[in-house]
């Protein structure tokens, strides 16, 4: 186990490193001279260099590149453009929502997508296996964004059945803070109207978010599922008289799940990268707008951030996942048929 | 019931689904001879009709012929991005699956560092780095499709180097030259025709994607994704037509390019053995 774990670190901050490294050239290449940026148009020549130097603009690159790790490993992420503020504490203020969405899309996804998987497995090669896999084809392909516009169009517009796109809260009185995800300080603070109302205004956006790794999860559960019906044990279970839906759940399920789980991480970049497109969508205050309402001011400062912050998010998800999967199988852990 | 999805044994449906939108964006223009650019006061977010089958956007434009010059622009990009990552990102793991442990090592962590990001946010970096706009969200699109293709191709390659036929060729005396391009290369034909397929469907998805944040086409141009970002504003109000058929046209797209991929593997699984046995 040590030397998994060890090989594993090892080779995150080597692809973590070179992550840096990339997208510390992206901040180099993007056009614009930051201190003249950060300025505005309006300063004089004298303010700009002084904060040219100031900033390190024109220090060498390989001290530059330093600068810029240092800087991003003690939280300083810059500061933003069009407001002045640092980057950090608008990401920060803006992580809660984009958590309670993520979390409350992949619960969809998850609970969705193991019954879906199970009863196309049951139904093998019928209409229902045949719905299931049709399904996840949708949810695959569907471009989110346009999913969750076509979503409001119906339910808000047509049917009027649930919030429109107006962020968390109806009217914009936030429970009392303690973890930032309202549905969880509203049911804190007793509130249960507030509580409602924050619920409602997560369906939609979570459905939307949750839709491409509920797709992603059904089709990889259900070859996982139709790959272990056909092995020996599960024969054994059947003819000890388990019935076909109790081998299923019972037996062939949790063996389904692991490989399920270290697919787990790219669920993970699914929905970290889904965020960008789907909160813009339902005006969610998430982290994901603040990307994409800066990158449409011409104001790269979030992005940049967000890229690498993203990247060390995406490497340590990956990271948990496979220690995790060498924890639950010893096969991973002692890999003798490997090398 | 359902029957029309038992089509599943043969690509007939992507096939159909795929070669119909190509001849759309191919012969569309002719049969729907307006300009997706020109603009119309008189007849602002008018619903679809005979003479605007999809309707008018804000500015007037007739939505069925920017939903063909979308369909050219979607399919071009798809193939740029996948022809690219192919090349690129094919020829790297080929390079490393032959090569010795030193530049194999050297290669394949450059590729863990592209793949340490989530590939949308890969091409949209690129975007920011380069400046916006259709071409960078290519290449963008492009690059983040590398380390996929180059890990498969390197785990072929790898695959296939210690198989009997190629010691035997190696013994007949052939070259590197011989063995790679007569021997290794074809053999992982199948390997990327799959790939190739799931990431056109992929490409497209990411071009809308980042055209409606803003990062790729931009407003004006017939491009699916900025299109459904158009019609945001006016989707709420009652003039759905402007989003929706942009919408239903990468879906196609990507729809019909997974199952193709989907059903080819199937075809090729069956023919094929996975150790080459026939």
């Amino acid at each position: 186990m040590l030397r998994l774990v060890a090989n594993r670190v090892v080779s995150s901050v080597l692809s973590l490193f070179g992550a840096s490294l990339f997208s510390f050239i992206i901040l180099r290449l993007t056009p614009g001279d930051p201190a003249r940026l950060f300025l505005g148009p309006f300063a004089t020549e004298a303010a700009v260099a002084q904060l040219r130097g100031k900033l390190g603009v024109d220090d060498p690159i390989p001290l530059q590149y330093l600068a810029y790790i240092g800087d991003f490993l003690r939280g300083d992420w810059g500061f933003s453009y069009t407001t002045g503020e640092p980057v950090v504490r608008e990401l920060m203020e803006r992580l809660p929502a984009t958590l309670e969405l993520g979390l409350c899309a992949f619960a969809f996804a998850v609970c969705g997508a193991v019954p879906l998987a199970l009863v196309a497995v049951h139904h093998h090669g019928r209409a229902a296996d045949r719905a299931a896999l049709a399904f996840s084809f949708f949810g695959l392909g569907v471009p989110t964004f346009w999913f969750g516009l076509m979503l409001l169009v119906l339910f808000f517009e047509r049917l009027g059945w649930l919030p429109g796109p107006d962020g968390r809260l109806s009217l914009n009185v936030a429970p009392p803070s303690v973890t930032g995800l309202y549905t969880v300080d509203a049911l804190l603070a007793g509130q249960w109207a507030k509580f409602l109302d924050a619920a409602r205004h997560l369906i939609l956006p979570a459905i939307t978010l949750g839709m491409a790794p509920l797709g992603f999860l059904t089709r990889l559960l259900r070859a996982n599922l139709l790959d272990i019906a056909r092995e020996p044990f599960i024969l054994v279970a059947r003819s000890r008289g388990v019935s076909r839906w109790a081998a299923l759940v019972r037996h062939a399920l949790p063996n389904a799940c692991l490989p399920a789980l270290t697919a787990a991480g790219l669920l993970f970049g699914q929905l970290l990268a889904g965020s960008l497109l789907v909160e813009r969508v339902f005006n969610w205050p998430g982290a994901g707008a603040l990307v994409a309402e800066g990158v449409l001011r011409q104001d790269f400062s979030v992005a940049q951030a967000f890229i690498l912050l993203s990247a060390v998010m995406y490497v340590l998800a990956m990271l948990v996942v496979d220690l995790l999967a060498g924890l639950i199988d010893p096969r991973i852990r002692h890999p003798m048929t490997l090398e | 019931m359902m029957r029309w999805v038992g089509l599943h044994r043969s690509p007939v449906l992507p096939v159909t689904l795929l070669g119909g939108l190509a001849l759309l964006a191919t012969i569309g223009p002719v049969i729907w001879p307006f300009d997706p650019l020109a603009m119309d006061f008189n007849a602002p977010l008018a619903a679809p009709s005979i003479a605007h089958p999809m309707g008018t956007d804000a500015a007037g434009r007739d939505v069925f012929a920017r939903f063909i010059f979308g369909a050219r622009l979607s399919l071009l990009v798809g193939v740029a991005v996948v022809v690219g990552g192919l090349v690129v990102g094919g020829g790297i793991g080929v390079l490393a699956g032959i090569s010795g442990h030193a530049l194999d090592n050297a290669l394949m962590r450059g590729i863990d560092a592209l793949a340490a990001f989530p590939p949308l946010v890969l091409a949209m970096s690129v975007t920011v780095g380069l400046g916006v706009g259709l071409g960078t969200a290519t290449l963008g699109t492009m690059l983040s499709c590398v380390p996929l293709y180059a890990r498969m191709a390197r785990s072929d390659i790898l695959r296939l180097r210690v198989r009997p036929f190629v010691e035997a060729t190696v013994a007949l005396g052939a070259g590197r030259g011989r063995i790679l391009f007569c021997h290794l290369l074809p053999h992982t034909a199948s390997t990327m025709l799959v790939l190739s397929a799931s990431e056109f469907g992929y490409a497209i998805l990411t071009i809308a994607g980042l055209g409606f944040v803003g990062l790729g086409a931009q407003v004006p141009q017939p491009e699916w994704g900025a299109m459904i970002t158009d019609g945001l504003q006016y989707a709420l109000t009652g003039q759905w037509w402007v989003s929706l058929f942009p919408g239903l046209g990468v879906m196609l797209c990507v729809i019909g390019a997974n199952l193709l991929a989907d059903q080819v593997r199937e075809i090729l699984d069956r023919t094929v053995d996975v150790d080459g046995v026939r």
